[in-house]
């Protein structure tokens, strides 16, 4: 066969390749949600005037044919391999891999973004805590255990608890991160294990004058854990076990979710075997719950301000309070609260990571 | 519409490819016409207008230069591509100095730049001058002269293709398997060089923009980062268009000859946007009496193209002084005797130098931001010489800073070229196709940082 004729054979391979992956990008049937990635997919815009002149169907439109994608999820574990294996680079969408873990690059810090998630705080502190004694926390990101000792940028996270504890005069500052370790948190998630929470617990309820959550057993569940940063990374990580604490006190607290109205259990089972096992402590995200202990050993009311990181941590201070409520100011704004509050000289706690307090827009 | 984007790769490319190939002969050009239009009105909807009014006056320019008063129409032709520009590119330029300089308040015009103008405009113009001084007869079709300005290959980013490199074509062309493959090839280069080199590369620059820790060490990564990042982003378009003008029958001329080997400061202008140096050198410098004037008009001649060069790439005044930068070292290296005896690597290694720091006067928004940056480089602002985070970039863009620079140079296409006809070798060029056309789509797929530089001139 003649030079020309192979170089033509060869191309046209290549050709028939591309042009598949054409029909299939024309013919494949939408999806609606990304089990890896945890997110909606963009869908096929609806073509209008109005759009097409200002270009915003155009963007939809693009959205929708990278959401869409034949064999999403491979390509994006192809680029992954050739973006750590072949071009050596240390992070993949700012995901990176250290100590058996996957991180995210949380760096530099944003300190826009911390002055206003202290005014928030502030406002919440004018409008409605002024009889209570208030305490603050911060959990640190795994950025903290691997980032600077690895080489990797990480924020300056001295500075951040620096500012938060001048930032919040009216709250006592607990030190949590000298008790936590990389190996408290999930390799594959951002998130700590709640099973290596209770030195964390019986500390803040030393601080705040209440019994610890005391022996608890740590029960494994069946389902293995891939997390967040396993869909993000888009590499084939080995999944993580995954426990919660039990003890006969905790089996006997009772959940109220304001949005739906409804009773439940500190652990959500259902959402064990869900998009987001780490949902499992207390349902996820929700805006407002409270947690009722009513075999509790005093009779005094905390009030949570946190985020999904007080999911797990929160249940294990019940043991001294008598109703733990728990608010997400992500989804409910702080304005709002008398609507469903009255604060009348309960503890509180800001409990916060510090991925949400140098993300901080979303604080309402 | 990017080529590097999945519309374009996946949708638009092939829809069009197919529909074209089934059309008759006849038909081609005004397919190509349309689907030209649908292509600029996806990424500009507003400014389709403005192109088909270009269309419309540089054809009747063309033709009135043939028939009467040649000068006139000329005068007129020019006139209107330099009031295209002015308005939509240098009026704010102008406004804003004007009132830096008299304390004025004109207001600004706040027009959005048409992507693409300068480089149509500067085609149509060619056009008229190449009618009026003969060297080709005005198009009588308006369907033909509009899929010459309007062909989406090269329409937004070039090379600038001249009229007179594509008349033949325009009136009749075929595209045998062999165009088809070698454009199929070529535009697959282009689009690993966009999608694995300068993409990349270009996050990195953005990195050390947005990073509030820089250090000497990191000021010089950004600075060669983003040479890199120029290049194959620029070139890897043009090695598309051309690619892409290839499977339509067209054949555009080359912009890029690997310009970062050059061993002098006017070798790298041979080889860098070869198109825009040809026509600056044919529209300008030449009637302007090139080199055959005393040498302080020289020096003018030279000073002024350079300028022009620099404010073609931008309005702004970073783009004026790595224009002037440019004609400074041409002058000095046509009156400094003995440059050329210097040894190769330390001619080259000034080129590269030289470049280095044109690109970061380029690159900066300000000529304040043009010191800073060069002042960083230099250890003039009190940087630290390196820290964590330059330590982290550099391990993490080391394989991709070597592939760039050995890309930047002949050896792959050298070794290509010396397996090419072997077996093994011929098997490979589809295999090479393939796995850029799967990765690159990964790539897409995955991220969204995805800009092409030259859009913006």
């Amino acid at each position: 066969m003649e030079a020309k004729h192979r170089k033509i054979l060869g191309m046209s391979l290549t050709a028939a390749l591309w042009l598949g992956l054409t029909v299939a990008a024309w013919c494949r049937p939408p999806a609606a949600f990304s089990e890896t990635e945890r997110r909606e997919l963009a869908q096929m815009p609806a073509l209008t005037a109005e759009d097409l002149e200002s270009g915003r169907f155009m963007s939809d439109f693009e959205s929708y044919t990278l959401d869409q994608f034949p064999l999403r999820d491979k390509f994006r574990g192809l680029k992954a391999q050739v973006h750590y294996r072949l071009l050596s680079q240390l992070d993949n969408n700012g995901i990176y891999f250290a100590r058996g873990h996957a991180a995210k690059l949380e760096y530099p810090l944003q300190e826009a973004s911390l002055d206003h998630a202290l005014k928030v705080f502030g406002q919440v502190h004018a409008r409605y805590l002024g009889d209570s004694r208030i305490f603050a926390a911060l959990v640190p990101d795994k950025g903290y255990f691997l980032a600077r000792e690895l080489g990797y940028p990480a924020m300056d996270y001295g500075a951040l608890a620096e500012k938060m504890e001048q930032g919040m005069p009216y709250a006592s500052y607990v030190n949590l991160s000298e008790l936590l370790t990389i190996d408290d948190y999930y390799r594959t998630d951002p998130h700590w294990r709640q099973e290596r929470l209770l030195p964390a617990a019986e500390r803040l309820c030393a601080a705040m004058g209440v019994p610890g959550p005391g022996n608890m057993t740590a029960v494994p569940a069946e389902t293995p854990f891939l997390g967040a940063y396993s869909g993000q990374a888009a590499l084939p990580l080995k999944p993580d076990g995954f426990r919660t604490l039990q003890s006969d006190w905790l089996n006997r607290c009772r959940v109220l979710n304001y949005e739906t109205g409804e009773w439940g259990e500190v652990y959500d089972w259902e959402k064990l075997s869900g998009r987001d096992p780490y949902e499992t402590f207390l349902s996820g995200s929700v805006s407002l719950l409270r947690i009722e202990n009513p075999y509790a050993e005093t009779d005094r009311e905390l009030i949570v301000f946190r985020d999904s990181f007080g999911s797990a941590l929160a249940p294990l201070l019940c043991r001294g309070y008598r109703t733990v409520t728990l608010v997400d100011l992500r989804y409910l704004s702080g304005a709002m609260l008398s609507r469903f509050l009255d604060f009348h000289g309960q503890d509180v706690l800001f409990l916060y990571s510090t991925l949400v307090l140098n993300n901080s827009s979303q604080l309402r | 519409m990017l080529f590097s984007g999945i519309p374009f790769l996946y949708y638009f490319l092939p829809a069009v490819v197919i529909l074209y190939c089934l059309m008759p002969r006849k038909g081609k050009n005004g397919f190509l016409l349309l689907a030209s239009l649908l292509f600029y009105a996806w990424g500009e909807p507003r400014y389709v207008l403005l192109m088909a009014a270009s269309i419309v006056l540089f054809y009747t320019y063309g033709l009135a230069i043939e028939r009467s008063h040649k000068k006139l129409w000329l005068t007129l032709s020019v006139l209107t591509g330099v009031l295209m520009l002015g308005v939509f590119k240098y009026a704010d330029f102008a406004v804003e100095n004007w009132n830096r300089l008299t304390g004025m308040s004109v207001p600004l015009l706040k027009l959005a730049l048409p992507i693409g103008i300068s480089f149509y405009t500067f085609q149509c113009v060619s056009y008229t001058v190449d009618v009026y001084r003969g060297q080709t007869a005005a198009q009588r079709s308006l369907l033909r002269f509009g899929t010459y300005v309007a062909m989406f290959p090269q329409l937004i980013a070039g090379p600038i293709v001249r009229y007179v490199d594509v008349a033949g074509a325009l009136e009749d062309r075929k595209t045998d398997w062999e165009d088809f493959s070698d454009g199929m090839f070529g535009f697959l280069v282009g689009l690993g060089k966009k999608v694995l080199l300068a993409n990349p590369l270009g996050q990195l620059t953005e990195v050390f923009r947005d990073c509030g820790e820089k250090s000497v060490l990191f000021c010089w990564l950004y600075a060669v980062a983003f040479t890199l990042h120029i290049y194959f982003d620029f070139s890897g378009y043009s090695d598309m268009a051309i690619g892409l003008g290839r499977i339509f029958g067209f054949r555009f001329p080359k912009n890029f000859d690997y310009p970062y080997i050059s061993k002098s400061v006017s070798e790298f202008w041979r080889r860098w946007h070869m198109t825009l140096g040809g026509w600056f050198r044919d529209y300008v410098y030449i009637p302007m009496g090139g080199n055959r004037v005393g040498w302080g008009r020289w020096a003018l001649n030279i000073l002024t193209v350079w300028m022009l060069t620099g404010l073609w790439h931008g309005a702004s005044w970073n783009f004026v002084a790595w224009g002037l930068l440019f004609a400074a070292l041409l002058l000095i290296e046509k009156w400094v005797p003995g440059m050329s005896r210097l040894p190769v690597w330390l001619r080259r290694g000034y080129v590269l130098l030289t470049v280095v720091i044109s690109f970061v006067i380029f690159n900066a928004g300000s000529l304040g931001q043009a010191g800073e940056d060069l002042a960083g480089m230099f250890g003039l602002r009190n940087l630290p010489a390196v820290n964590t985070v330059t330590l982290y970039y550099l391990r993490s863009y080391a394989v991709l800073l070597i592939l760039g620079v050995v890309g930047a140079t002949p050896l792959v296409r050298n070794l290509a070229l010396r397996m090419e006809n072997r077996l093994p070798a011929a098997f490979l060029r589809p295999v090479v196709a393939a796995a850029l056309l799967l990765v690159c789509t990964a790539y897409l797929v995955d991220g969204s940082f995805n800009p092409f530089l030259y859009f913006r001139f």
